[in-house]
């Protein structure tokens, strides 16, 4: 037997998993697509269901919770994750409200919870009567408003008061395609009319040398040369990373948290002279991305790529003992600059996640200037938008590391901060929420 | 371990019966490892022995997400079944076919274990339906059977069709 595949209910099912076991629709997804035959349609529709119901969460639950005279049990999760399900395609798709009330009441029956199809099919039809004054009401919750944690608003109102609506409005936008071209295959001039040959629209990107917008998002299949490695999908503010590491030949480079590898491709993209460039990951799994990425890219030739899979701040675990010329330390952290791109992390991530991710951005960095060369930079990078896991973080450590200074970073990206920069989303549309800081190691140690 | 070979509707052995197996060595067990492999690969929650060509009282199922509870039935019997309840399934050897089959909701199965050790089983949800389906095939019974003659003729046109393509 195979399991059914209707996608509201599968959509359902996914979105039960998350918000019940945490899991993420990236780990979540690729098996559900191995487990369910599905149809091109059906499976975009599952798609856009899972992504604009975690986009839309947060506001979805509180329409829900007004249209529902008491909650549901705990065990009937998966029929409330139905009802968001439901609510998001009256709300925000171009499904006629007739179909999608029927639908979705069907739905429930095949979750085999028939007792419920009265009740999802009561809820949608009460949200439609009720609409102008369920949308009067939501102006009086932010976090409903806004379609965000009320810990999540709270700390961006915080750290970004002037720009607290933007950040939140451009996390609930749809993120757009940006390519990068593999600089050693093909110019940038030359891609872009290639695209423009295949009749996509797109641009370059003037803050990242090798960036590409495409106007509107498509599949890789249809993205020219993508499967034999002239262009990579990455966004815009990562890429800025190859730039502030400024690569010269014969370097020794280290990628220190590198999984799945967007940015060790770049940095062999952008310098073809390597003394070596190490990639760690702690996690196997991810490791085996990179791989993949180098292959299509076809850089694996390269002798001086090594992948490794260990802990980075085990130095003991995996140094050879030479010191490195450039390091870049793309953190783990809240990843809640893009939050466009993964909707799920409004779920995901919780407010005492916050500290633990800062005490470990700390450990790596302490650990990791150990094996950088004196007159060497390390890259500081995450693609969070709280200061606790960035600015906070390096100005610490600049305060107590007395070999350490920043090296200003000369951009018309971002805002500034006391250390580093700060690009924040909805300042460009190509560009996630990222945060970047450049460190360089004095030649001759200061006595203390 | 080997994969198997898993018959595609309309192929008549797809309506053999099964014989009861007469006793579970090292023959049956190597079936049994062999289906469950088969089973993983081609991603059901279900096989039964007759979908493989051998035509033996075996089924073999795992409903669990993690895809780490493997369940085998030796010369299964339902010896007792409750309710009634409508839900979408498709089958191995119906590729890409899915549809709205009404089975118990409720079942209470006595079989044998990979060892040859009888036991009985309480199950309901997507198991119970799993069960009944698997059970189904041991019969010669197909999923398509409970659908009206009209939807089975074109599900049968549409996998006639697809196998034309893939030759």
């Amino acid at each position: 037997m195979k399991r059914s595949s209707n996608p509201r209910v599968v959509a359902s099912q996914v979105l039960h998993k998350i918000t019940s076991a945490g899991v993420s629709l990236a780990k979540l997804l690729p098996s559900l697509w191995q487990d369910n035959a599905f149809e091109p349609a059906q499976r975009a529709l599952v798609q856009e269901l899972c992504y604009g119901t975690c986009r839309w969460y947060f506001q979805l639950e509180y329409l829900a919770t007004q249209l529902l005279s008491k909650p549901l049990r705990s065990k009937d999760h998966d029929v409330y994750c139905l009802i968001l399900i439901g609510l998001y395609q009256l709300q925000h798709m171009q499904i006629k409200p007739y179909a999608v009330v029927n639908e979705t009441a069907k739905a429930a029956k095949l979750l085999g919870k028939s007792w419920a199809v009265s009740l999802v099919n009561a809820v949608l039809r009460n949200y439609q009567r009720q609409q102008d004054a369920l949308s009067q009401s939501l102006k009086n919750n932010n976090s409903a408003k806004m379609a965000h944690p009320q810990w999540l608003c709270e700390l961006i109102q915080k750290a970004w008061p002037q720009h607290v609506d933007a950040i939140m409005q451009a996390n609930n936008q749809r993120p757009p395609l940006v390519l990068r071209v593999n600089r050693r295959v093909c110019s940038r001039e030359d891609y872009l009319q290639r695209l423009h040959e295949s009749e996509i629209e797109a641009v370059a990107i003037e803050q990242a040398q090798d960036a590409i917008l495409l106007k509107k998002a498509c599949s890789v299949s249809e993205i020219p040369g993508f499967y034999e490695g002239v262009c990579s999908v990455q966004d815009a503010a990562a890429q800025l990373a190859a730039d502030l590491l400024d690569l010269q030949v014969g370097q020794r480079v280290l990628d220190a948290c590198a999984a799945p590898g967007g940015k060790t491709t770049h940095i062999l993209e952008r310098q073809s002279n390597l003394a070596c460039l190490h990639a760690l990951d702690n996690d196997a799994q991810r490791l085996e991305k990179i791989h993949e990425n180098l292959q299509r890219l076809a850089l694996h030739d390269d002798a001086k790529v090594k992948c490794l899979a260990a802990d980075a701040a085990d130095i003991t675990a995996w140094w050879d003992g030479e010191l490195y010329d450039r390091i870049l330390l793309d953190a783990p952290c809240s990843a809640t600059g893009v939050i466009r791109r993964h909707p799920d992390i409004k779920l995901l991530r919780q407010a005492d996640d916050i500290a633990g991710l800062a005490m470990q951005q700390q450990r790596l960095l302490s650990a990791l200037w150990r094996v950088l060369k004196p007159g060497g930079k390390l890259v500081y990078a995450t693609c969070s938008v709280l200061p606790a896991e960035n600015v906070d973080i390096v100005s610490v450590f600049l305060d107590t590391q007395k070999d350490a200074r920043e090296m200003t970073i000369d951009a018309d990206w971002g805002h500034v901060q006391k250390v580093g920069r700060q690009v924040l989303p909805g300042d460009e549309v190509a560009f996630d929420g990222f945060y970047y800081a450049v460190l360089g190691k004095n030649k001759k140690e200061s006595k203390s | 371990m080997a994969l198997l070979n898993i018959l595609r509707y309309p192929d008549p052995r797809l309506r053999a019966k099964a014989e009861i197996v007469e006793t579970v060595d090292v023959g049956i067990q190597k079936i049994v490892d062999d289906m469950f492999e088969t089973m993983y690969e081609a991603h059901g929650v279900g096989l039964a022995a007759i979908q493989v060509n051998v035509q033996k009282c075996i089924m073999v199922m795992d409903v669990s997400d993690t895809r780490e509870q493997p369940l085998c039935f030796i010369n299964p019997e339902i010896i007792h079944e409750e309710g009634h309840v409508a839900l979408d399934e498709g089958c191995l050897s119906f590729p890409g076919v899915y549809a709205t089959v009404t089975r118990p909701e409720k079942l209470t199965v006595k079989a044998l274990d990979r060892e040859g050790k009888p036991f009985e089983l309480d199950a309901e949800g997507l198991l119970a339906k799993c069960i009944h389906h698997e059970n189904d095939h041991l019969e010669g019974k197909l999923f398509v059977d409970y659908l009206s003659p009209l939807k089975r003729q074109r599900i049968k046109k549409k996998l006639q069709k697809m196998a034309r393509q893939t030759l």
